[in-house]
C-alpha cells in the first residue's frame, strides 16, 4: 500500500476543504472568514486566492465539479456562491460572491451542492435547513426551509444522487431522509425505496443513534439505497431502506467519528477524533471495523522510537496519554524530562496529529473510490490510498481492533 | 453588577420551541411500579446466582434493562446497590475474564454505573477502590468509545 502523500496548509485548523473537479485547486476554510484557494505546485500546494465576503468563520465549503461555482457557508447566517467572472477592465479571472437569501437566524453549519448542481441545501443552527435554488427572475438564490421535525442544529447533510433526497444528521440525536423537491427545478423523481410520493418536506426515514450523541455525519451510498451515519456515542449506523428499514450499528472502542464517505457500496471511510480514518465494511448482514488507513505502529517521525507500546483500544496508548499518566502515577512532568525527546513524547502515531474534521472523495467513481482526501485540525492536508479492502484485512488482522 | 443571579434565571420559559428530555429518548415502556417490581425480582435472582458463583450470570441480570428515566429513583438505587453487591464480592483477578464475557450492551451499562457509583461516594457499600479497579479493566477491554457512550447516553440508570 502506497503511502499517503501529506501536505501542511497551515499551522491551524483546517475548518473545511472541498476540491475542484481536475483537483488542480483546493478551497479551504483556515478556520478564519476568508476562503483560501489553494493550486497544485509541483510537490507542495500553494496559496493563489483569497474569497474574502464572509464576516465571520467560515464553516463549510463546495466546489460543483461540472459548473465551477463554489459555495460557502458561515457563521454570520450567510451563504455566497463563488462563480468565475473575467473583470470588466483586466480581463481576468476572478471569483465575485452571489448572496443567498437563507431566512435562518442562527449560523449555517454545512452546505453541499445537489448532483445536478443546479440545487444546494445548507444547514443550520436554526432547527433548519434551506434549500436554495436559482431564481431567473430576480437573478439570486432563493431558499425553502425545511424545519419539521428538526428539534436541534443540522450538523451535516448529504444529497441522495436522485437530486431530490436529502439526509441530514442533527444534535437532536437523529438522522432523517427529506424529500427536497422543488417543483420549478426538479423532474419528478422516480420512487425510491425511501419513498414514493416525494413533495417538499416530506421525512422519509427517520432514526435514532443508538446510545444517544448526536449525529455527526450522514451520506447515502453510491445508489442511494442505504444510508450511513455516526454519532458522538462511538457509533457508525447504517440503514438498509428496502427491508423494514434495517439498521446496523456497528460500536466503536475508540473516541467518535465525525466524518465519513463511501468508498464503495459495501465499504466505508470514516474518521474523527481518533486522527486516523478506519474502513468499514460489509453489507446487508452486518458491518464490521475492518482497519485503518493509516500504519499506527510507529511514531511518524524520525525520532527515537517511543518506549510505550502502541495498541490496546482506543488512544489509550497513546504518547500524549502516557505524558498525563506519568505525570499523574510518577509525577513525572514533560518538560524536564528526557530532554530531546519531549517533541516525540507528545508526537501520536497517526498521520494527523489531531482530529480529522473531513473525509471526501478523491479519486475514482463513485461507486469504486480509490482515493480520499482528509483535512483536520491539525492543518494537513492527505490523501490516502483507499486501497483493496482485501490486503487491509491480512495486514490488520491481528491488530488491537475488536 | 447588581443582579449576579441572572444565571439563574430559566430562559427556556421564553422559549415556545424548547427541546424537552422527553424528546432525547425513547421512555421505559414499563410503568414505575412494575420498573420496581422487575427489578426487586432481579436483586432476589442475583443473589442466587452469587450463591452459586456464577459471576458472569448475574451480572448480566442486573445490566439487563436497568431502569432509567425519570420517576424510578428508588430502582435505580436499589439496582445500583445489586451490582455493588456483585463488584464487591469478585475477586480482582476475575474482573477481565468476567467482563470478557459480558456483551457489549452489558458493558456499556456497567460503565453508566461505574460513574454513577464514582459520583456517590460513601453511599452504601460503594467502594471507590473497587469501582476503580472494575473501571480500569473495563477500560482495557471495552475502549474509550465504551466511556463516550456512558456520556452522551441521556438514559441514565
Amino acid at each position: 500500500m502506497a503511502a499517503p502523500e501529506v501536505y501542511s496548509l497551515a499551522q491551524g485548523p483546517i475548518t473545511a476543504h472541498a476540491f475542484n473537479q481536475d483537483r488542480s485547486q483546493v478551497a479551504v476554510s483556515l478556520n478564519s472568514k476568508d476562503v483560501q484557494i489553494f493550486s497544485k505546485a509541483v510537490n507542495d500546494w500553494k496559496a493563489t486566492e483569497t474569497l474574502s465576503e464572509h464576516d465571520k468563520l467560515i464553516t463549510s465549503i463546495d466546489w460543483a465539479p461540472n459548473s465551477n461555482r463554489i459555495v460557502t457557508a458561515s457563521q454570520d447566517r450567510n451563504a455566497y456562491v463563488w462563480s468565475q467572472i473575467s473583470d470588466s477592465q483586466t480581463g481576468r479571472l476572478e471569483w465575485k460572491p452571489t448572496l443567498v437569501l437563507l431566512n435562518i437566524n442562527r449560523a449555517a453549519t454545512f452546505v453541499r451542492w445537489s448532483p445536478f448542481e443546479n440545487k444546494f441545501a445548507v444547514a443550520s443552527g436554526a432547527r433548519a435547513i434551506a434549500i436554495c435554488s436559482f431564481d431567473e427572475e430576480s437573478n439570486w438564490w432563493v431558499s425553502k426551509l425545511l424545519k419539521k421535525p428538526i428539534r436541534s442544529t443540522v450538523l451535516s447533510i448529504d444529497w441522495h444522487p436522485n437530486n431530490v433526497l436529502l439526509a441530514a444528521g442533527s444534535a437532536d440525536m437523529k438522522a432523517r431522509v427529506f424529500s427536497a423537491y422543488i417543483k420549478d427545478v426538479d423532474k419528478k423523481p422516480a420512487p425510491t425505496f425511501w419513498g414514493e410520493k416525494l413533495p417538499f418536506g416530506t421525512v422519509c426515514g427517520e432514526f435514532a443513534s443508538s446510545a444517544g450523541g448526536w449525529v455527526h455525519t450522514v451520506s447515502f451510498s453510491p445508489s442511494g439505497d442505504v444510508l450511513a451515519f455516526a454519532g458522538h456515542d462511538s457509533t457508525i449506523s447504517i440503514v438498509y431502506s428496502g427491508s423494514g428499514p434495517a439498521v446496523r450499528t456497528v460500536r466503536m472502542s475508540t473516541l467518535p467519528l465525525v466524518t465519513l464517505v463511501w468508498a464503495s457500496e459495501d465499504s466505508i471511510i470514516a474518521a474523527g477524533h481518533d486522527c486516523q480514518p478506519y474502513v468499514f465494511s460489509g453489507s446487508e448482514g452486518g458491518w464490521k471495523l475492518i482497519g485503518s488507513l493509516d500504519d499506527t505502529s510507529a511514531p511518524k517521525s524520525a525520532l527515537t522510537p517511543s518506549r510505550f507500546s502502541p495498541g490496546g483500544p482506543g488512544r489509550l496508548n497513546s504518547a500524549a496519554f502516557n505524558t498525563f499518566k506519568n505525570a499523574d502515577s510518577r509525577g513525572i512532568s514533560n518538560a524536564g524530562a528526557g530532554g530531546g525527546s519531549s517533541q516525540g513524547e507528545s508526537e501520536l502515531f497517526t498521520v494527523h496529529q489531531n482530529t480529522i474534521t473531513s473525509v471526501r472523495p478523491y479519486e475514482g467513481q463513485s461507486e469504486t473510490t480509490t482515493k480520499v482526501s482528509t483535512t483536520g485540525v491539525d492543518g494537513k492536508l492527505i490523501i490516502w490510498n483507499v486501497g483493496s479492502v482485501a490486503t487491509l484485512t491480512a495486514k490488520l488482522g491481528s491488530t488491537h481492533l475488536r | 453588577m447588581s443582579d449576579v443571579n441572572f444565571r439563574k434565571i430559566d430562559i427556556d420559559i421564553y422559549d415556545e420551541d424548547v427541546l424537552v428530555e422527553t424528546e432525547l429518548y425513547d421512555a421505559d415502556p414499563r410503568d414505575p411500579a412494575q420498573v420496581l417490581n422487575d427489578t426487586k425480582q432481579k436483586a432476589t435472582a442475583v443473589r442466587s446466582a452469587l450463591s452459586k458463583g456464577d459471576t458472569v450470570g448475574a451480572l448480566t441480570l442486573v445490566l439487563e434493562d436497568p431502569p432509567y428515566g425519570p420517576g424510578v429513583d428508588e430502582a435505580k438505587n436499589l439496582n445500583l446497590q445489586t451490582l455493588v453487591s456483585i463488584l464487591n464480592s469478585t475477586k480482582s483477578a476475575e474482573v477481565s475474564s468476567v467482563l470478557k464475557s459480558l456483551s457489549p450492551d452489558a458493558q456499556d451499562t456497567l460503565m453508566k454505573y461505574l460513574y454513577k457509583g464514582m459520583a456517590m461516594p460513601g453511599w452504601g457499600d460503594v467502594s471507590g477502590s473497587v469501582l476503580l479497579g472494575w473501571h480500569e479493566k473495563l477500560t482495557e477491554i471495552a475502549g474509550t468509545g465504551c466511556i463516550v457512550r456512558v456520556m452522551t447516553d441521556r438514559r441514565t440508570v
